[in-house]
């Protein structure tokens, strides 16, 4: 299904602006520099693309606009008349051809200039050309300044217009001006059309929707009509024309029987005769309105017999009145349902064979029986009582059963909010209904009334009191003593214990205070043998077993020394570093030394820390070299080792993982200005 | 008005804003801010085409401004002095007269006159050989330099055959071969677009003559049947000749003047 939707039409640009657009998109879109001293194809390319750019992009705009616009031929005969009679035709196809003719006339021009432009022979000519291809293009444009505009001025309004879907069900209000259709409208749908005592209110098509039996209905309210020749009509009445005319729609008539739109009944009668022949073919209502003013029965005998005679012809006639709401819902079901009628029988008979096709597509889904048993609907009494009452009520026109009054009405009939204040005690439910006013006090006997809420509360307190006397009974443990439990011949170890515990603390403590650094992890700490010693005799090893198990580590150290002792001296850097390992060998008896001289200990830390350090890589050394064959080729691996790490030394990298980079752009290198030198050199 | 102008709707049902014809108001007094600060940040080609837009706007303003000023201005006209006995009470007055209009005007027109229609081209500058042709180079190895390719803008009859292209001296492209020229009748003062028929002068050479070039300062005869020229003695004109006030081949279209 087609939809008709006229918003989506780009703007058109007036003459002056096209240009503009058009220019300062070639001048942004193309290479604006260009020397005489370039090869001369060069030059005439950059020309040749600029002449060509513009060319096209005219092209495209231009297109865009013709494409945009809906043809006439295309659209469905509403509108192609519609937009007829808002624009006219022939205007509109003028412009939209003048702009096709300037399209055309651009694209030789563009031809024309490149062709030209091959022959340029120098920036000068190619320039100039160039220029006078632009030039030529803008005045074509500016020539079609007035279709421009024109053609602005339909979008604009185009884009307003109603959306009318031609092909659903449609019900469109005709007649004289001032009947009363835009308040129909008003009633009947949700449109807010504008309503004023003076003829001529409605100057436009107005569409609104409503809802009858589940399906959507389009309203028109169309402009009123007079009742003059085709010809006379202006382009406010031929709007409803075209509506009528092109519509397949429900038609609702509506005549003013008071006469106070300013025409009589008499005239109100010939336009219906007059505009019959838009009726063919399509449910006709007769609507008389404003039926508050003047009934039907009141009507002169002549009067109702101008409007029986139009009755008869179109089997409907009903009133309504705008004011009092009479009949507008009888008038606006009684139209969708001669629609839907009419619109069924159109579609049997078009479809003719194909009937059954459509009548089997209605298929109406019944549960099957599972036993014999009678489910009939269970309606309450109560309920049906009162569908009952409202019935009769709809019957005698008179209420039977007075409907319950809300709290809200009762409120409003009182005065409203804030004067009247519904009684919230009336509909409380108690044992006895004379207490529903009695005052609870806050306070009662001395106590607070809120506290005995909980029915049960007494039976928990006993029970409470019960556990506590039980808790009473039991016999007095006591607890903090039972803790630690030392016998006295421990009482003496355990002192020490605790005062040594408070020394490493207040150690720990101050050293931490005394040396803010970051804290080694315990192997990577230097050991310090000493201490070790200390400790250890303070804590009871005698000196013979220390001696003992310190002379065994002592000759283990020694026989690793000699069995490496060569591949030591070749991983030693310089003579120094030898020199210090033949010393870290020899480190267990520098402790002995420092001990029976503990003034020269101090002196020998440093070098000792050092000592301890290369004896451990050169360890890690061996480890790395234990399955080589013999010094030779371990010398190699060494060299080999080296020769690759310095690279990456080189470029301070851990290792080959290392991608970090520490500092991508180093602000010195770029900031400030640059006047000397490059910007890594300042 | 139609349904979906929602703008206006709204306005009707609830009017405007209280301060609304106050915020106009200022809003329009500020209109020249706005106008000298965008100008002052414009920059570039944006710039260009403000400041051109700017500038005409005010010179018409200007226009406009003086020749109401001029309706105002009286002067003095001492031929309308009345003579003879005047009473006192009239004595301070003299003539006037609003003359200056009309004499703005009339030198108007003329200056419009002037500027249109100046003789045709009387002198032209000479072109150099090179500026006339390029050379082609032709033969094998491309070393036979006599051929040439014409330049500038040139009209081929109809019934021109080819040599045969190998023992072709003079090109003529086919991209600058032109049959049309945009003709003004200096007495009508109005252009047409005419079918060349034929060069007859140009003034850089004969050859380039024979050659049909059109340069500037060329006279081409032109076919005005179109017109309905008449000459005196009733036959109908159908060709004419026109002087090339323009340079074709930087133009990309001939402009020419007919010689009356």
């Amino acid at each position: 299904m087609v939809v008709y939707n006229f918003k989506k039409i780009r703007v058109v640009p007036p003459g002056k602006d096209f240009v503009d657009i058009i220019l300062s998109k070639t001048q942004r879109k193309t290479p604006t520099v260009v020397h005489p001293q370039y090869n001369i194809h060069r030059i005439r390319k950059f020309y040749m693309r600029k002449v060509k750019f513009t060319q096209t992009t005219i092209h495209e705009r231009m297109s865009a606009i013709l494409e945009d616009f809906p043809r006439l031929e295309d659209i469905h005969p509403f509108y192609s008349d519609l937009l007829n009679v808002l624009y006219d035709k022939d205007h509109y196809k003028l412009a939209l051809g003048q702009l096709n003719t300037a399209r055309n006339l651009v694209d030789a021009l563009g031809r024309d200039y490149v062709r030209l432009l091959k022959y340029g022979d120098s920036l000068f000519r190619c320039k100039q050309l160039k220029r006078a291809a632009l030039g030529r293009m803008a005045t074509i444009l500016k020539g079609n300044s007035s279709s421009l505009l024109y053609l602005e001025q339909v979008r604009q309004h185009l884009s307003r217009l109603p959306n009318i879907d031609p092909s659903t069900r449609t019900i469109i209000l005709t007649g004289f001006p001032n009947v009363g259709k835009s308040s129909f409208m008003n009633k009947v749908t949700r449109a807010e059309v504008d309503v004023q005592p003076y003829p001529f209110t409605t100057k436009s098509l107005f569409v609104g929707h409503t809802d009858y039996k589940c399906l959507k209905w389009q309203v028109i309210d169309s402009p009123g009509i007079l009742d003059h020749p085709l010809e006379d009509r202006n382009t406010i009445e031929m709007q409803s024309i075209t509506a009528l005319a092109h519509l397949r729609s429900c038609v609702l008539f509506l005549v003013d029987v008071s006469e106070h739109c300013g025409y009589s009944i008499k005239q109100q009668v010939d336009l219906f005769h007059n505009i019959k022949p838009l009726f063919s073919g399509k449910p006709i209502l007769l609507v008389l309105t404003k039926i508050d003013l003047v009934r039907f029965e009141e009507l002169t005998q002549e009067k109702k017999d101008l409007l029986q005679s139009v009755a008869d012809e179109v089997h409907d006639m009903m009133g309504l009145s705008n004011i009092t709401q009479e009949g507008v819902a009888n008038v606006k079901q009684a139209a969708c349902d001669k629609l839907l009628e009419h619109r069924v029988e159109i579609k049997m008979n078009k479809t003719g064979k194909s009937v059954e096709g459509i009548l089997s597509r209605i298929h109406l889904a019944q549960p099957e029986k599972r036993d014999h048993r009678q489910r009939a609907t269970f309606i309450p009494q109560s309920v049906t009582d009162r569908r009952n009452d409202v019935m009769d009520q709809a019957e005698d026109g008179a209420p039977s059963a007075p409907k319950r009054k809300t709290v809200k009405e009762i409120e409003d009939e009182n005065g409203g909010a804030g004067v009247y204040q519904h009684d919230m005690k009336k509909d409380y439910l108690l044992k006895n209904p004379d207490w529903k006013y009695d005052v609870i006090p806050e306070i009662f006997d001395g106590r607070n009334i809120a506290d005995f809420i909980d029915p049960e509360i007494e039976k928990l307190l006993d029970e409470l009191e019960k556990e506590e006397e039980v808790r009473l009974e039991e016999p007095e443990v006591n607890y903090a003593d039972d803790e630690i439990y030392i016998e006295e011949e421990d009482e003496d170890v355990y002192e020490k214990i605790m005062s040594k515990k408070s020394i490493y603390k207040q150690k720990q403590q101050l050293n931490r205070r005394a040396n803010n650094h970051t804290i080694l992890p315990r192997k990577n700490r230097p050991v310090d043998l000493d201490a070790i010693q200390k400790e250890l005799m303070d804590r009871g090893v005698d000196k013979e077993t220390l001696d003992r198990v310190r002379s065994r580590s002592m000759t283990r150290d020694a026989s690793v020394t000699t069995g490496r002792g060569r591949s030591l001296s070749t991983t030693g850097r310089s003579k120094s570093t030898s020199f210090e390992r033949a010393r870290s060998v020899s480190q267990q008896r520098v402790v002995e030394e420092r001990e029976a001289n503990p003034v020269s200990a101090k002196s020998v830390l440093g070098k000792r820390k050092r000592s301890l350090s290369t004896r451990n890589r050169s360890q890690s050394a061996t480890d790395k070299l234990s399955g080589l064959v013999d010094a030779k080729q371990q010398v190699a691996a060494i060299k080999l080792g080296h020769k690759k790490q310095r690279l990456l030394a080189l470029a301070a990298k851990r290792g080959e993982a290392d991608r970090k980079i520490p500092n991508e752009m180093p602000k010195h290198l770029f900031s400030g200005k640059r006047s000397i030198g490059k910007t890594d050199r300042r | 008005m139609p349904q979906n102008e929602h703008i206006e709707q709204h306005q009707r049902r609830h009017g405007h804003k209280p301060d609304h014809w106050e915020v106009q108001r200022k809003k329009e007094a500020r209109v020249h801010k706005n106008r000298s600060k965008m100008a002052q940040k414009l920059f570039g080609l944006k710039a260009k085409l403000y400041n051109k837009k700017r500038y005409t706007e005010k010179v018409q303003m200007k226009k406009t401004m003086k020749m109401h000023e001029q309706k105002n201005t009286e002067e003095k006209n001492d031929d309308a002095i009345p003579g003879g006995a005047v009473p006192v009470y009239l004595l301070d007055r003299e003539g006037m007269s609003r003359a200056k209009i009309l004499s703005n005007t009339i030198k108007q027109k003329r200056k419009e006159k002037a500027g249109k229609w100046a003789v045709p081209v009387p002198k032209v500058k000479a072109l150099t050989e090179d500026q006339m042709f390029t050379i082609v180079r032709s033969g094998k190895r491309k070393k036979k330099v006599w051929k040439r390719m014409i330049n500038k803008v040139s009209f081929v009859g109809e019934n021109f055959t080819r040599k045969p292209p190998k023992y072709e001296r003079f090109i003529r492209p086919m991209a600058l071969r032109f049959k049309k020229a945009h003709v003004t009748h200096p007495e009508l003062k109005a252009t047409f677009q005419l079918p060349i028929i034929g060069v007859k002068k140009n003034p850089q050479s004969h050859m380039y003559t024979t050659l049909g070039v059109i340069t500037k300062g060329s006279v081409i005869e032109v076919n005005v049947s179109d017109l309905g020229l008449v000459t005196p003695t009733g036959k109908v004109v159908w060709g004419k000749y026109a002087q090339v006030t323009n340079n074709p081949e930087l133009d990309g279209c001939i402009n020419a003047v007919l010689l009356v």
